[in-house]
C-alpha cells in the first residue's frame, strides 16, 4: 500500500514516505470505521434496535471522531507545507479527497442517526419496524473498534438518552466545523486529482460471493412461482382423489366380477 | 359391463380434473386484472411534496404493533428463513383501513375488489419505498396475491428527504460489482461508467469504501446479509429506477417529487392547444427560411456585419428614424403586418399612408391601446378616458368604426377600466389595418426596393418610368380618374407611398370606356372601416368579385361635385367598403385582372354612392396642409351623417352609457 520511493539515503524522502504511509493508514482506518458506522446505522429503528446498538454506535462514532481529528491535523499540516515535492503533494491530495468524502459520509450518517433517535424511542419497543433482521451489530462494532472480542468493549454507559443526544449534537457540529476548516485552510483542486485505483473493485473471494448468490434466489426472474401455490396444491389433491376413486372402482370391479 | 362402468367413471374423473385446471387458470387470469399496472394517474395526486410523511410513518409504526398490527410470516429461501415478510392480505386486513370494514369480508380469499383508497395507499407505500417487494423487486407495485413484502428499514425511509447522493449510488454499484463478479445489468453498467467519469477524483475512495462496507456486512450472519442486500437494492430501485425500454405502462418508480412534477406537467399539457408536429415543424421551417437572409450572422449583411468588422454603417443605416429604409428592411415589412408595425420606420410610413386614406385614427387608436396595455397602472384610468373621448364616444373627434358588439363590450368594460379593456376593439382595428396593408404593402415594398436599388437615378427618370408604366396600364385597363388625379401632383415628401399611389392603375385618358351601372362598388380609398361584421362578410364574399369590377368605380366619376365627394368620402369610409376592391384597383395586379374582364357583376349589397376617390385626390393635392386640419372640416359636415351611421350601424338604438361626464359633440377643431 504505501508508495515506495526508490531514492535511498535521503532523510527528506524517507520522512515524506512515512508521512504518506501514515496518512494512508489513517485514512484507511477512517474509511473502515465509517463503513461500519453506516452498517450499524441502518439498523436503527428496526427490530434489532436496542441499547446495545446505540452504544455500539456511540463508540464507533467516538472512534471515528478521534481518527478524523488526527487525520485532519496530519494532512493539513503537510499540505500547507510549501516545500513538499510534487508527487507527494499529489498523493496527499488524493488522500485529502478520500478523507473529505469520508467525513461527509460520516456527517450524513450521524445526522440520520440523530433524527431517527428522535422518532424511535427505545422505550416503546412495539413501534420498532420489523425489518427482518435477527442479529445485532456487535460483530460490526467489534470490527470498527478493532477489538478481537466484544467483551473487551466498555460496558454500555447508563447515561441518559439526553446526554447522549447532546453529545451527538456536539460531535455533529464538530465534524461540520472540521469540514469547513479543511476547505478554508487547504485548497485542493478536485479536478486535478487523479486516482490510482482500478475502475472496478475486484471480487474479494469467490466462495463468499457464490454463497451469497445462492441466498438471493430470485434476483432476475419475476416471482411467479409462489403465485398460485394453494391452487396448485388443490389441483394435485383433486387429481389424487380422482385417481384414488378410479383405482378403488377398478379394484371393486375386478373383485366383484 | 363393469369395464364400461369403470371407463365411464374414469372419463368423469378426467373431466373433473380438467375442469379444475381450467377453473384455476381462469381464476388466476381474473385475479385483479388491470391492477398490476401501478397507480393510475389520479392516484398520483396523493404523492406530492406536501404529503405529510409523518402521517404515513405514523401508520407504519402502528402497523408494527404485534397485536394489532400487520401479521407477518417467515420467508422461506433455499438455505434459510427470514422473518417479517408480509402479504398484501395481511397488509390490508388490519384495523388501519376502516373503510374496508365491508370489503374485509371479501378479502379473506384475497380476491375481489379492494376499495380504491386502500389500494392507492398501499401502492403509495411501495412506490415511496416504505415497503419493498421481495419477489419481482424491480416493479414497485402491490400485487393482491401471495407475493411477499417487507418493511424498509428507517434508515432508508424517504422522510425528511435526505438527499440521495451519487456518491452513495456509486458505492452501491461498486459493491454490487464485487458481489456479482463484474456482471452488472446494462443500466447499472452505464450508470457506473457515467459516475466513474464524473466522480473520477474520488474513485479510489469509492472503491475502498465499497470494499470496506462489503467486509463489514460480511461480519453479519447470512440471513441478515440477505436482508441488507434486499433493503439496499430496494432503496436504489426507488431512487435510481432502472430505465425501461419495453414497458407499456408508466412505472411508478419515480420519487415523490418526480411524480408530482409529472402529474402537473401532464395536467398542464392536457390544457395546451395541441398542434400536429408536422404543422408546427412546417411553420418553423418556413420561419427559418423567411428570416434566414435577414439574419446578419446566418447570411451576409451589407455593408458589413458590425459585430465582426467594427464598422457601424449597418446600424446607422437601420436606425429607427432613418429617412430611407434599406431594402432588406422593407422586405421584412412584407413578411407580416406585425413586422411592419413593430418597425418604427414602417409604422411611420403606414401612419402616413393611413393619413392619406383618412383612416389615421385607426393606427392612433391602436397605439393608444398599446400605450394603455404597457403603461403604468397609475395612468391607466386617465389613458382609458382619453382614448374613449378621442376615439370611441359618439361624436368623438377621431371616431373609429368598430362593430356594435365590440363597441358594447368595450364601453361596458370601460366602466371599470383595466389594462386589457380595449383588447377587443384593438384586435378589431388591427385586423382591419392588416387587411389594408395586405393589399398595399407589396407595391410599397416593390417601389421602395426599386428606389433603394437604384438610388442614383434622378427623380426625373423615375418619373418618366412611372409615366411609361402608366401608359402601359392605360392600354390594358380602363381609366381610373381618381388615380389619374393623384399623379398630377406628385407628393415628394411622402417618399414611400408616392410610388405606390403613382404606379398602379395608371391611365392617361380620363375617358371612360363604359358607363357603370348605378350600384357602384364603394370607394377604393376607404380603408375597410366596416361598420359591422356583416359588411365584413360581404367584403370577404365580394373579394372574389372585386378583381373583376374595379372598373365599376371608374365610371360615374365625372359628374359628382367636389363637396359631395367630401361627404361621401367620409360616409364611404364609415360604411363597410370592401378593402379588397379598393386595393385591387390600386395594385397593378388588380388592374391586370380588371383588364381581362369587361363584365362588371353588380354588387347589390354595396351602397349606391358615387366613388369618392376623386375627393381623395382632391385632398391629396393639398399635401402641405397637415392632415389633421383636413379631417376636421369634413367631420363637422359629416357629423350628422356619422351620428346617423353610428346609430344605424352596429350600435343600434342602445344608449351608450358614458362612464364619465356626457360628451358634447365635438366641433371641427377637436
Amino acid at each position: 500500500m504505501p508508495l515506495v520511493n526508490n531514492k535511498v539515503g535521503d532523510d527528506c524522502t524517507l520522512s515524506t514516505d512515512k508521512t504518506l504511509a501514515d496518512g494512508k493508514t489513517l485514512v484507511d482506518s477512517l474509511i473502515k470505521v465509517v463503513a461500519c458506522y453506516r452498517n450499524l446505522a441502518s439498523c436503527v429503528g428496526g427490530c434489532t434496535d436496542s441499547l446495545q446498538l446505540r452504544d455500539d454506535l456511540r463508540q464507533t462514532r467516538e472512534k471515528a471522531q478521534k481518527l478524523a481529528v488526527s487525520t485532519c491535523q496530519h494532512l493539513t499540516s503537510h499540505l500547507r507545507d510549501k516545500s513538499l515535492p510534487q508527487e507527494q503533494r499529489r498523493e496527499l491530495e488524493l488522500l485529502w479527497v478520500a478523507f473529505s468524502s469520508s467525513l461527509e459520509l460520516l456527517h450524513v450518517d450521524m445526522c440520520k442517526v440523530f433524527s431517527m433517535g428522535d422518532i424511535f424511542c427505545l422505550a416503546n419497543t412495539t413501534a420498532l419496524v420489523q425489518t427482518g433482521l435477527q442479529g445485532g451489530g456487535s460483530e460490526v462494532a467489534a470490527r470498527a473498534l478493532s477489538l478481537p472480542d466484544l467483551n473487551q468493549a466498555q460496558t454500555p454507559a447508563d447515561g441518559l438518552e439526553n446526554q447522549e443526544r447532546s453529545a451527538m449534537e456536539k460531535e455533529i457540529s464538530q465534524i461540520d466545523h472540521m469540514i469547513d476548516d479543511m476547505e478554508m485552510k487547504v485548497n485542493v483542486l478536485r479536478w486535478m486529482v487523479e486516482p490510482h485505483g482500478p475502475q472496478y473493485a475486484e471480487p474479494l473471494s469467490s466462495t463468499d460471493s457464490a454463497s451469497l448468490a445462492l441466498l438471493t434466489v430470485d434476483e432476475e426472474q419475476p416471482g411467479h412461482q409462489p403465485l398460485c401455490q394453494r391452487s396448485r396444491i388443490f389441483v394435485f389433491l383433486l387429481l389424487f382423489a380422482v385417481v384414488l376413486v378410479a383405482a378403488t372402482l377398478s379394484v371393486c370391479v375386478v373383485f366383484f366380477s | 359391463m363393469t369395464v364400461i362402468f369403470v371407463l365411464v367413471l374414469f372419463s368423469y374423473s378426467q373431466i373433473a380434473f380438467c375442469a379444475a385446471l381450467i377453473f384455476q387458470s381462469v381464476s388466476k387470469a381474473t385475479c385483479w386484472h388491470g391492477d398490476l399496472c401501478p397507480l393510475p394517474a389520479h392516484h398520483t395526486q396523493l404523492i406530492s411534496p406536501y404529503v405529510p410523511y409523518m402521517q404515513a410513518e405514523k401508520v407504519l409504526l402502528e402497523m408494527q404493533d404485534p397485536k394489532k398490527g400487520v401479521k407477518s410470516q417467515p420467508q422461506r429461501l433455499v438455505i434459510t428463513t427470514i422473518p417479517h415478510a408480509i402479504t398484501v392480505c395481511a397488509l390490508y386486513s388490519n384495523s388501519f383501513f376502516p373503510m374496508l370494514s365491508l370489503a374485509r369480508q371479501l378479502l379473506n380469499s384475497c380476491s375481489g375488489f379492494l376499495s380504491s383508497e386502500a389500494r392507492s395507499f398501499g401502492s403509495m407505500l411501495v412506490a415511496l419505498g416504505y415497503i419493498y417487494p421481495l419477489q419481482d423487486h424491480k416493479r414497485l407495485v402491490i400485487k393482491p396475491d401471495a407475493s411477499l413484502y417487507r418493511f424498509q428499514t428507517p434508515y432508508f425511509w424517504p422522510t425528511q428527504q435526505w438527499p440521495v447522493e451519487d456518491t452513495d449510488y456509486a458505492i452501491y454499484l461498486a459493491k454490487r460489482n464485487i458481489r456479482k463478479k463484474g456482471i452488472l445489468e446494462l443500466h447499472e453498467q452505464e450508470q457506473y461508467n457515467r459516475l466513474h467519469k464524473w466522480m473520477n477524483h474520488k474513485w479510489d475512495f469509492i472503491v475502498m469504501q465499497a470494499k470496506e462496507q462489503y467486509r463489514a456486512a460480511k461480519e453479519r450472519k447470512k440471513p441478515d446479509r440477505v436482508v441488507f442486500d434486499c433493503q439496499e437494492r430496494a432503496y436504489w430501485v426507488v431512487h435510481r429506477p432502472p430505465v425501461r425500454t419495453h414497458t407499456h405502462t408508466h412505472t411508478h418508480t419515480h420519487t415523490h417529487t418526480d411524480s408530482y412534477q409529472t402529474c402537473t406537467t401532464y395536467t398542464g399539457c392536457r390544457l395546451l392547444p395541441r398542434v400536429k408536429s408536422s404543422v408546427s415543424i412546417g411553420a418553423l421551417v418556413k420561419y427559418c427560411a423567411t428570416y434566414n437572409s435577414h439574419d446578419p450572422f446566418l447570411s451576409k449583411c451589407l455593408p458589413s456585419n458590425p459585430w465582426l468588422t467594427d464598422d457601424v454603417t449597418y446600424w446607422t443605416l437601420n436606425m429607427p428614424n432613418v429617412e430611407i429604409p434599406t431594402k432588406m428592411r422593407v422586405e421584412r415589412w412584407t413578411f407580416s403586418f406585425g413586422e411592419l408595425l413593430s418597425d418604427p420606420r414602417g409604422r411611420d410610413d403606414f401612419r402616413l399612408f393611413l393619413k392619406k386614406e383618412f383612416s389615421g385614427e385607426n393606427l392612433a387608436f391602436w397605439e393608444g391601446c398599446e400605450d394603455l396595455k404597457w403603461g403604468t397602472a397609475v395612468t391607466m384610468r386617465e389613458k382609458a378616458e382619453q382614448i374613449y373621448k378621442t376615439f370611441l364616444a359618439r361624436g368623438a373627434p377621431r371616431w373609429i368604426n368598430i362593430d356594435g358588439k365590440t363597441m358594447e363590450i368595450t364601453v361596458s368594460g370601460l366602466r371599470h377600466p383595466h389594462r386589457y379593456v380595449l383588447d377587443a376593439a384593438q384586435t378589431h382595428i388591427y385586423m382591419l389595418m392588416k387587411k389594408v396593408s395586405k393589399h398595399t404593402r407589396s407595391d410599397a415594398q416593390l417601389e421602395q426596393n426599386a428606389r433603394n436599388r437604384r438610388p442614383s437615378l434622378s427623380p426625373i427618370i423615375l418619373r418618366q418610368q412611372e409615366l411609361e408604366q402608366r401608359a402601359k396600364m392605360a392600354a390594358s385597363a380602363p381609366v381610373d380618374i381618381t388615380q389619374l388625379c393623384r399623379f398630377t401632383t406628385p407628393v415628394s415628401h411622402l417618399a414611400v407611398y408616392s410610388g405606390f399611389t403613382d404606379s398602379p392603375s395608371a391611365n392617361a385618358s380620363p375617358s371612360l370606356p363604359f358607363v357603370a351601372p348605378t350600384p357602384v362598388c364603394p370607394s377604393p380609398i376607404s380603408v375597410a372601416l366596416d361598420s359591422n361584421s356583416a359588411s365584413e362578410r360581404r367584403a370577404e364574399a365580394g373579394e372574389g368579385e372585386a378583381e373583376r369590377n374595379p372598373e365599376a368605380r371608374a365610371p360615374a366619376g365625372g359628374n359628382v361635385l367636389k363637396s359631395r365627394m367630401a361627404l361621401s368620402l367620409r360616409r364611404l369610409l364609415k360604411r363597410g367598403c370592401s378593402p379588397s376592391t379598393m386595393f385591387a384597383s390600386l395594385s397593378p395586379k388588380g388592374q391586370a385582372a380588371a383588364g381581362t374582364s369587361r363584365i362588371q357583376p353588380l354588387c347589390p349589397d354595396q351602397p349606391s354612392q358615387a366613388p369618392p376617390r376623386r375627393t381623395g385626390n382632391f385632398f391629396q393635392i393639398k399635401v402641405d396642409i397637415p392632415p389633421e386640419c383636413r379631417i376636421y372640416p369634413i367631420e363637422s359636415e359629416d357629423e350628422e351623417e356619422e351620428n346617423r351611421a353610428s346609430s344605424r350601424g352596429g350600435v343600434g338604438a342602445k344608449e351608450i352609457i358614458c362612464p364619465w361626464e356626457s360628451l358634447t359633440p365635438q366641433n371641427g377643431t377637436g
